[in-house]
C-alpha cells in the first residue's frame, strides 16, 4: 500500500464497497477506482483485501456477482447491490455516524 | 437462509477447486487489465503501467489465498488435509493403531455399556407422547415422606378437585391372567386402568384403540405388542375379536404400540383392562372405598402451559382440603410429582448412587486407557521429533504441529470409539440376561440406543484429546538443536522424573484399586454365595399354577391344591411334596404387623413375614422343626394355626416356647403350634427376619394369594423328566390350568444372588481390563527405556557386567514404579471399599485376602511386563550397541 494512504478496517471497506454500489453495479477494478478517486486518493483499495472483502460479501448475500464484458471488452467480474446489501449499509452508515458523533464529542472534550 | 448458502457455495468450491481458482484467476487478471488500461491512458507506456499493476496488486498467489481464507472452506480443507496426511501416517503404524483403538475400544466400551444402564433406566421416558407434561403423581404422608400409590378415593378427589391437568389416569399396575384356549392357556401380567389411561397417555395404537368412554367395566382388552406377536401372530384383523382372559370372553378393542410395556420402567405389562374388571381378575383386589389402602398409580397430563411447579401448588392446596374433610384418614399427607415412569423415590436414588459408582469406575477404566495411549503416543513423538524439527524449521507454526497431532489422537479415539460400541453391543446384551428373582413379568433389557451412541462419539473426542494432548504439546516443541542430529530431543535435560514414568504409576494406581474392589466384590459373591439360607437349595423343584385363573372357588382350590400335591408325592424319585403361596428369596413377600395380646408392642419391628404352607412343607425344605407339631391337613374352618420361626420366638416371645399362645396380625388371630428354624426371607443378605407360617388350608380363602401357588417337591433323580411328570399330574387333575414359574430351588437361588453378581463381574471385568491396560502400559515404558539405554547397557556390559546384572537393574527400574503405585493406592483402595460397604456380603472392606492378594497379583503381572524388556536388554551385544549411529 502506498505511504500515504491510510489503512481501511475489515467493516468500513465493505461499507465502502456498498456505498460505491448503491449508485451502479461494478467490477473491482472501478470499486477501487472509485474509493480512491472520492476520497481523493486517501484510501487505496488493493486486491488482496478487495477481492476477499467481494467474496466474503457475496458469500453473505450483501453483493450479486455476475461476469459481464467491460468497456475494454475484457471479461470482469460485475458487483450488483442487493436488497439486503441495502439494509446492511443502512445499519452500518447509522452506527458509524453513532460512532464518529461519540468520537469527534471525546476530542472536542479533551481539547 | 444465509447459513445455508454460505454452507453451500463453500461445498461447490471445495468441490470445483480448480474451477474456483480459474475464477479467482481471472477476476484478478481482470483486475489488473483494467488497472493497466487506465494507467495507459494515463500516459505510461505498456510495459511501466503493467509493472506498476503488477506491483500494486500483489503477488496472484497469495491474493488467492486470501479469497480462498475468507470462506469457510479453506478451513475445512485444510482440516482434510491434516485428515488424509494423519491416516496415510496412521495406515503405516498398524501395531499402533490396533493397539491404542483396542485399549480405547475397553474404555468406552465400559462406559457405553454403563451408560446404556443409564439411558434405559434414568434417562429414557416411556414411549408416550409428550412425556414431558405426563408427571405421576404419588401420596406422599408424615408431611412430605416419600412416597405411595393413592388410595381410589383419593384419586377421585384429585380428579374433580384439579385444575392444572388435562387427565388424570390410575392404574393397578399387576393383574395376572391365563391367554389362550384352555390347556394352553399362559399366565401372562398386565394392568387394570381408568378408561382416560390411553388418552392421557397419548399412545399411538399399533391397531385399534384404547377404551372408550362408559368402558369402566366392559369385558374389553388391549393387547400388548409383544403378547399380540407371540400370542396371536400378528393377526392385524384382532381387532374385534373375543379372546379368552382367565375363563372369559374379552373383546379385543385395540394393540398399545410396539414397544411399550406400560409406563413403568421395568415392569412387562402385555394386557390392559378396565379397571372395574378389576375384582374379576386379581385374588384379593384392594378395596375401592378405602381411604387407607394405598394401590392405584396415577398418571397426570398438565394442561398447556401449566408448570410442573403450578401444579405441585394446587395439589399442595387440595391436599390441605383433603386433610381437613378426613382428619382420620389423610392427616398430614400430601401429594408429590415425579416425571412419568420414574423409580419410587427411595428406589431411584439407590438406583442412581449405583449407577454413579459405577460411572466414576468405568471412568477411570476410560483415563487407564487413556493414559496408556498416551504413553504410546509420547514414545510415537520421541521417534518423529526429527520430523517435527524439520516441519518446524521448513516454517510450520508450533500450532499447525499441535492440531495435526490431536487429529491424529482423535481419530485413533473414533476407532477406539467403534471397537468400544461393537463390544458394548455384546455386554449389553449379556446384562439383558441377568434376571430378578421375583415372581412377576419384569423387561430388564439393555439396549445401544442413540443416546449411547451419541454419548460414546463425545467420549471418544474427549478421550483423543485427553490422551493427544500431553504426547501432542511435547512433540511439537522439541529442542531444535538435538532434534535435527537425531538426539533425544524431548528429554529436558535435570529432570529425574520422566513424564511417561509419572504416567505410569498413576496407571498402575487406579488399576491397583480397581482390582481390590474387584477382589473384594468376588470375596462377597463367594461368600454370599455360602450364606446359609436355612432351607434346602438342592433337589427340589418347583412349578405354579393360579386357580383363581381359572375361576376357582376357595374350597375347590384346595381340594385341587391338595390333589396336585398327592399326586406329585406319589412320583417316583419324589421325597416329599408340599404347596405354598411363594417362593422365599424373591425380593418380598406378604408381611403384617403383629402383635402378642398381654405382652409389650414392638416398635418398629413387628413386620412379620407371612408364608402359606402345606403338610410336608418342612420336610421338603429341610427347615429343621425346634418345638411343637407340624402343619398336616388342617380343617380350613377351624381357628387359624401358625408356626413360626426362631427369630419370632427371640422377638415376641423373649426366647420362651411360644407353642399353645395367641398372636395377633393385622387383626387376625393365630394360635402357635410350632417353631421352626430360621431361613432367609426377602434376600439372601438380609438380617433375620421374623416369619409366620400359616396352614394353607385355612388361608386360601381369607387372604388368597395375588400371584398363584407353588408346588414344591425334593426330588431324586433327573429334574427336567421330573419336571414333565410334575405338569401331566397337574394337567391330570384340571388340564385347563396354565402352569408357570417352573424352577429350581437352585435356579432360583442363583437369581437370587444377582446382586452380588452382577457388581463382582462387573468390577472383575473393569479390574482385569484395568490390569491388562496397566501391564501394557509398563511394557512400553520399560521397553522404551531399554532401547533409549541400549548404548549405556553396551556400555555396562563392556565393563564386565553380567546378563542377570543387567535384567536386575532393568527389573528394578519397573518395579520401583509398581511398589510406589502400590503404596499410593493401598490407602485409596481402603477409603473406596469403605464406601461399597452396602454391597458386601459377608465381607469385611478391609479383608485381610483380598488386600493381600491383590497386591501380590499385581505385582506378579508387572514383573512379568518387565521381565521381558529386561531380557532383551540382556541380550544386547555390547558391539553393537556401541557401534549404533
Amino acid at each position: 500500500m502506498a505511504g500515504d494512504s491510510t489503512d481501511l478496517i475489515q467493516g468500513t471497506l465493505e461499507m465502502l464497497v456498498l456505498k460505491t454500489l448503491a449508485l451502479m453495479p461494478m467490477h473491482g477494478y472501478g470499486i477501487a477506482q472509485r474509493i480512491e478517486q472520492i476520497s481523493d486518493g486517501a484510501f487505496r483499495v488493493n486486491p488482496g483485501s478487495l477481492l476477499p472483502a467481494l467474496s466474503r460479501m457475496e458469500r453473505a448475500g450483501h453483493v450479486k456477482g455476475e461476469w459481464r464484458a467491460t468497456e475494454n471488452n475484457r471479461r470482469a467480474r460485475y458487483y450488483t447491490i442487493t436488497e439486503k446489501g441495502r439494509k446492511a449499509l443502512r445499519n452500518e452508515t447509522a452506527t458509524w455516524d453513532r460512532q464518529i458523533a461519540a468520537i469527534n464529542k471525546i476530542l472536542e472534550a479533551s481539547s | 437462509m444465509n447459513t445455508l448458502r454460505n454452507l453451500g457455495e463453500g461445498l461447490k468450491a471445495l468441490r470445483n477447486k480448480r474451477g474456483r481458482n480459474a475464477e479467482i484467476d481471472e477476476e484478478l487478471q481482470a483486475y489488473i487489465g483494467e488497472s493497466v488500461s487506465d494507467k495507459m491512458r494515463g500516459g505510461m507506456s505498456l510495459k511501466d503501467a503493467m509493472k506498476a499493476a503488477r506491483a500494486e496488486a500483489g503477488s496472484a498467489d497469495s491474493v488467492k489465498q486470501k479469497v480462498w481464507s475468507a470462506g469457510w472452506e479453506s478451513w475445512a480443507d485444510r482440516l482434510w488435509g491434516d485428515m488424509v496426511y494423519s491416516l496415510r501416517r496412521l495406515g503405516h503404524a498398524k501395531a499402533l493403531v490396533l493397539t491404542v483403538m483396542l485399549s480405547i475400544g475397553l474404555g468406552i466400551a465400559a462406559n457405553s455399556t454403563i451408560f446404556s444402564l443409564v439411558s434405559r433406566f434414568v434417562l429414557e421416558p416411556p414411549p408416550v407422547g409428550e412425556p414431558s407434561s405426563l408427571v405421576t403423581i404419588y401420596r406422599s404422608y408424615e408431611h412430605g415422606q416419600c412416597c405411595n400409590h393413592l388410595p381410589a378415593p383419593v384419586y377421585r378427589d384429585l380428579q374433580s378437585q384439579s385444575q392444572s391437568f388435562s387427565g388424570i389416569a390410575g392404574y393397578y399396575e399387576l393383574v395376572p391372567a391365563a391367554i389362550g384356549a384352555e390347556g394352553e392357556s399362559k399366565r401372562e401380567w398386565g394392568q387394570a386402568a381408568t378408561e382416560n389411561y390411553f388418552d392421557v397417555a397419548q399412545l399411538k395404537m399399533a391397531a385399534g384403540r384404547g377404551f372408550a368412554a362408559g368402558e369402566e367395566d366392559a369385558p374389553v382388552v388391549v393387547l400388548g405388542y409383544r403378547l399380540w406377536q407371540q400370542k396371536f401372530g400378528g393377526d392385524a384383523g384382532i381387532v374385534g375379536k373375543a379372546i379368552d382372559l382367565s375363563g372369559r370372553p374379552y373383546t379385543v378393542v385395540g394393540v398399545a404400540p410396539r414397544g411399550f410395556h406400560g409406563l413403568d420402567q421395568v415392569l412387562d405389562s402385555q394386557f390392559w383392562v378396565p379397571l372395574g374388571d378389576l375384582r374379576e381378575l386379581v385374588a384379593n383386589a384392594p378395596k375401592e372405598e378405602s381411604r387407607v389402602m394405598q394401590w392405584l398409580r396415577t398418571e397426570a397430563r398438565l394442561k398447556p402451559g401449566v408448570t410442573k411447579a403450578e401444579a405441585q401448588r394446587e395439589l399442595d392446596v387440595i391436599a390441605q382440603r383433603l386433610s381437613q374433610a378426613h382428619p382420620a384418614t389423610d392427616k398430614d399427607d400430601g401429594f408429590r410429582i415425579e416425571p412419568v415412569g420414574s423409580f419410587m423415590a427411595r428406589d431411584k436414588k439407590a438406583l442412581e448412587m449405583f449407577l454413579l459408582a459405577l460411572w466414576i469406575v468405568a471412568l477411570l477404566v476410560l483415563c487407564i486407557a487413556c493414559v496408556n495411549v498416551a504413553n504410546l503416543l509420547l514414545a510415537q513423538g520421541a521417534q518423529r521429533q526429527r520430523e517435527m524439527a524439520v516441519r518446524l524449521a521448513l516454517g510450520a507454526t508450533r500450532a499447525q504441529l499441535l492440531r495435526q497431532m490431536l487429529l491424529e489422537s482423535v481419530l485413533l479415539a473414533l476407532g477406539g470409539g467403534v471397537v468400544g460400541v461393537l463390544l458394548s453391543l455384546w455386554a449389553t446384551y449379556a446384562l439383558s440376561s441377568f434376571k430378578l428373582p421375583v415372581p412377576v413379568a419384569m423387561d430388564l433389557s439393555v439396549h445401544v440406543d442413540w443416546r449411547v451412541l451419541l454419548y460414546t462419539f463425545a467420549l471418544s473426542v474427549a478421550a483423543g484429546f485427553l490422551c493427544g494432548f500431553v504426547p501432542a504439546w511435547t512433540a511439537s516443541r522439541p529442542v531444535m538443536p538435538n532434534a535435527l542430529k537425531g538426539e533425544d530431543a524431548l528429554a529436558r535435560p535435570g529432570h529425574r522424573w520422566s513424564l511417561r514414568g509419572v504416567l505410569v504409576v498413576a496407571q498402575i494406581t487406579l488399576s491397583f484399586v480397581l482390582l481390590c474392589a474387584a477382589g473384594l466384590f468376588l470375596r462377597s459373591l463367594e461368600r454370599a454365595a455360602k450364606i446359609d439360607v436355612g432351607f434346602r437349595s438342592r433337589g427340589v423343584v418347583m412349578m405354579a399354577v393360579d386357580p383363581h385363573l381359572h375361576r376357582y372357588t376357595p374350597e375347590r382350590s384346595i381340594v385341587m391344591l391338595r390333589e396336585v400335591r398327592e399326586r406329585i408325592a406319589r412320583l417316583p424319585g419324589v421325597i416329599s411334596a408340599t404347596t405354598t403361596d411363594g417362593v422365599p428369596l424373591s425380593m418380598g413377600h406378604r408381611s403384617d404387623s403383629f402383635e402378642v395380646p398381654g405382652r409389650p408392642k414392638l416398635q418398629g419391628a413387628n413386620v412379620v413375614e407371612l408364608y402359606m404352607a402345606g403338610p410336608g412343607y418342612f420336610e421338603t425344605l429341610g427347615i429343621p422343626r425346634i418345638a411343637g407339631r407340624d402343619f398336616g391337613e388342617e380343617n380350613p374352618t377351624a381357628p387359624k394355626i401358625g408356626i413360626v420361626n426362631e427369630e419370632f420366638m427371640k422377638r415376641f416371645f423373649q426366647g420362651e416356647n411360644p407353642v399353645g399362645h395367641m398372636v395377633n396380625g393385622a387383626g387376625v388371630p393365630y394360635e402357635i403350634v410350632g417353631v421352626v428354624k430360621d431361613t432367609k426371607s426377602r434376600t439372601i443378605g438380609e438380617q433375620q427376619r421374623p416369619v409366620l407360617y400359616r396352614s394353607i388350608n385355612q388361608n386360601v380363602a381369607s387372604d388368597p394369594s395375588q400371584d398363584g401357588y407353588t408346588v414344591m417337591a425334593r426330588y431324586e433323580g433327573d429334574a427336567t423328566v421330573l419336571t414333565k411328570a410334575m405338569e401331566i399330574q397337574i394337567h391330570a387333575v384340571d388340564p385347563a390350568l396354565a402352569i408357570f414359574n417352573t424352577q429350581t430351588m437352585e435356579e432360583h437361588l442363583y437369581e437370587a444372588l444377582f446382586l452380588p453378581r452382577l457388581v463382582g463381574v462387573l468390577f472383575s471385568v473393569f479390574g482385569f481390563v484395568g490390569v491388562t491396560l496397566a501391564s501394557v502400559g509398563l511394557y512400553g515404558v520399560m521397553s522404551y527405556s531399554v532401547s533409549q539405554r541400549t548404548k549405556e547397557i553396551g556400555v555396562r556390559m563392556m565393563l564386565g557386567a553380567r546378563e542377570e546384572q543387567v535384567q536386575r537393574m532393568v527389573v528394578r527400574g519397573g518395579m520401583r514404579l509398581v511398589l510406589i503405585a502400590v503404596a499410593l493406592g493401598l490407602p485409596i483402595a481402603l477409603a473406596a471399599a469403605k464406601l461399597t460397604r452396602s454391597l458386601l456380603y459377608g465381607v469385611q472392606p478391609w479383608d485381610v485376602a483380598t488386600f493381600t492378594v491383590v497386591p501380590l497379583l499385581l505385582i506378579a503381572v508387572s514383573l512379568a511386563a518387565c521381565w521381558i524388556p529386561s531380557r532383551r536388554a540382556s541380550r544386547i551385544d555390547p558391539m553393537d550397541a556401541l557401534r549404533m549411529d
